[in-house]
């Protein structure tokens, strides 16, 4: 294995069980496996829409997107607890200078980093999903594979939300480059939802007598734009159950949030890369 | 071994290290003194391409501090050490040992030999969380030490010890000198350093105000807390 490939594992693996060591971290695991556990009793209800039943078939497909979902956003917003302090405390901890006094290059340490938070909190969140899918298997004895592929799809949201705090740190202090990336998230979650209102019939009619076309083109740029945490998640959402894959139209949120991960990436680097080491 | 060339580090408008020049040569034992805030940790951190020179050149190795590989079979021990409080003290060596791409087998010696010569027997397994100053400060020695490095650079090592650490410290530094290692150390503590270094360097607000031998420097009776005022007072 090249040497720089192997330090880079070597940092990340650190990271990865730093964090996994950290009390905080343990109480969330925790907590969060037993609130997926006691989700399990929404697919015994009993569900009206309209007046009619709905049959089990579709419980499980609503209920499974809805916690699919609830976990993703839920992981998300730990994923950007996880890495805001991630800096400061191999600063405080004298871990950066312990490892920059070795012939290990900046990049590689902030590669491992991100690798070692992503991976970790990608495997937070395939576990919570595993719960689900297992549950869903074994109890209702119905098997959704792309679920654990939806997962690993929407990990790509955590790779985003990693790097583009682990930049807003170096910038400001931790808990604003927290809310930093939950104002992303929420312009992002927003924005689709406005995109998905502007596109129903009930919007469009009113469009057209209020001649308001103007205020949609603005939230159709952020739409389009603004890093799409939202689209990806729905894009991941879209292998479970029956929709299965819906074309290279759908890909482009996963295609958004790549690119403004190599955004973020790159300035992640420049800054990093004149931060002085204390 | 080390060569700093009309380097100048500037926080804004404070020099905080001002057009100095100087070398040290390999196998010497040599010490950066000066006053709080005289800019020798700036130093250091150059050395180890923590923060650039605002203006000159730094050597490590023969190559520019810039340059990763200056930092092959170096050894560092930072001013007011800390160790991840959830690792023990031998956790941390072998993690240091890991990122040299120190074989396993081998790491393993090391550490023992390290933990002994650091005077931790008994204490290595135990969560660094629980050890005090002067016990982190020989842990961190001893991480400096693993991968026979050729040179030692060490910001205030005896920092935290007490008068028998400190001796014990003196010892092992004045071992490792005649072994052949090139030592550089930024001290408060000029009776130490008056011990065991060759030469001496004093800066004061970022100026070089002299280099030469300890034994040029000191001399009529004078001791080198003496040379030190007489130099930093002016």
């Amino acid at each position: 294995m090249p040497k720089a490939f192997s330090s880079i594992i070597k940092i990340a693996k650190y990271t990865f069980t730093d964090e996994v060591r950290q009390r905080s971290f343990i109480v969330m695991f925790v907590i969060c496996v037993t609130l997926v556990f006691l989700m399990r009793g929404c697919y015994h209800g009993n569900y009206t829409v309209n007046g009619q039943d709905l049959d089990a078939g579709a419980i499980v497909g609503s209920v499974s997107r809805a916690t699919f979902h609830v976990i993703a956003v839920g992981v998300m917003l730990l994923t950007a607890l996880f890495s805001m302090r991630v800096f400061r405390r191999d600063r405080d901890e004298g871990t950066q200078s312990s490892i920059f006094s070795k012939p290990i290059t900046r990049w590689q340490y902030v590669i491992g980093k991100v690798l070692g938070l992503w991976v970790l909190s990608a495997f937070f969140m395939f576990i919570l999903h595993a719960i689900i899918f297992l549950t869903v298997s074994i109890t209702l004895k119905v098997v959704m594979p792309g679920y654990l592929i939806a997962s690993l799809l929407c990990s790509f949201d955590l790779l985003f939300v990693v790097i583009a705090v682990l930049f807003f740190s170096l910038m400001m202090p931790d808990i604003a480059a927290f809310l930093c990336i939950m104002g992303i998230g929420i312009i992002s979650f927003v924005a689709d939802g406005i995109f998905a209102i502007s596109h129903s019939p009930m919007a469009q009619a009113m469009m057209q007598q209020q001649g308001s076309q103007q205020d949609w083109t603005a939230w159709r740029v952020v739409y389009y734009l603004w890093p799409k945490l939202s689209g990806t998640q729905h894009f991941a959402s879209s292998f479970i159950g029956s929709e299965g894959f819906s074309g290279f139209v759908y890909i482009y949120p996963l295609i958004n949030i790549l690119i403004y991960g190599l955004i973020f990436s790159a300035l992640l680097f420049w800054r990093f890369r004149n931060e002085d080491i204390i | 071994m080390i060569e700093l060339n009309s380097v100048t580090k500037q926080y804004g408008s404070l020099a905080a290290v001002d057009n100095v020049s100087f070398s040290v040569k390999a196998g010497e034992y040599f010490a950066l003194l000066g006053p709080n805030g005289a800019g020798k940790t700036t130093i250091v951190k150059m050395l180890l391409d923590f923060t650039q020179p605002t203006a000159g050149s730094l050597s490590v190795n023969g190559l520019p501090s810039t340059n990763v590989s200056s930092r092959t079979a170096v050894g560092y021990l930072a001013e007011n050490y800390h160790i991840s409080p959830h690792l023990s003290g031998w956790q941390y060596l072998q993690r240091c040992a890991e990122l040299l791409d120190i074989s396993r087998s081998e790491a393993a010696d090391q550490c023992r030999r390290i933990v002994e010569l650091v005077g931790m027997q008994g204490r290595e397994h135990t969560k660094t969380s629980t050890y005090s100053k002067g016990m982190i400060q020989r842990f961190g020695l001893g991480a400096a030490l693993i991968g026979n490095p050729k040179l030692l650079i060490l910001d205030e090592p005896t920092s935290g010890l007490d008068p028998i650490g400190i001796r014990e410290i003196r010892q092992l530094l004045e071992s490792l000198k005649n072994q052949g290692m090139t030592i550089f150390l930024n001290s408060h503590l000029l009776s130490e350093v008056e011990k065991i270094c060759d030469n001496a360097a004093i800066i004061d607000r970022g100026r070089l105000l002299v280099k030469d031998k300890i034994s040029t420097l000191v001399k009529d009776g004078d001791t080198l807390e003496d040379v030190f005022v007489k130099f930093v007072k002016g």
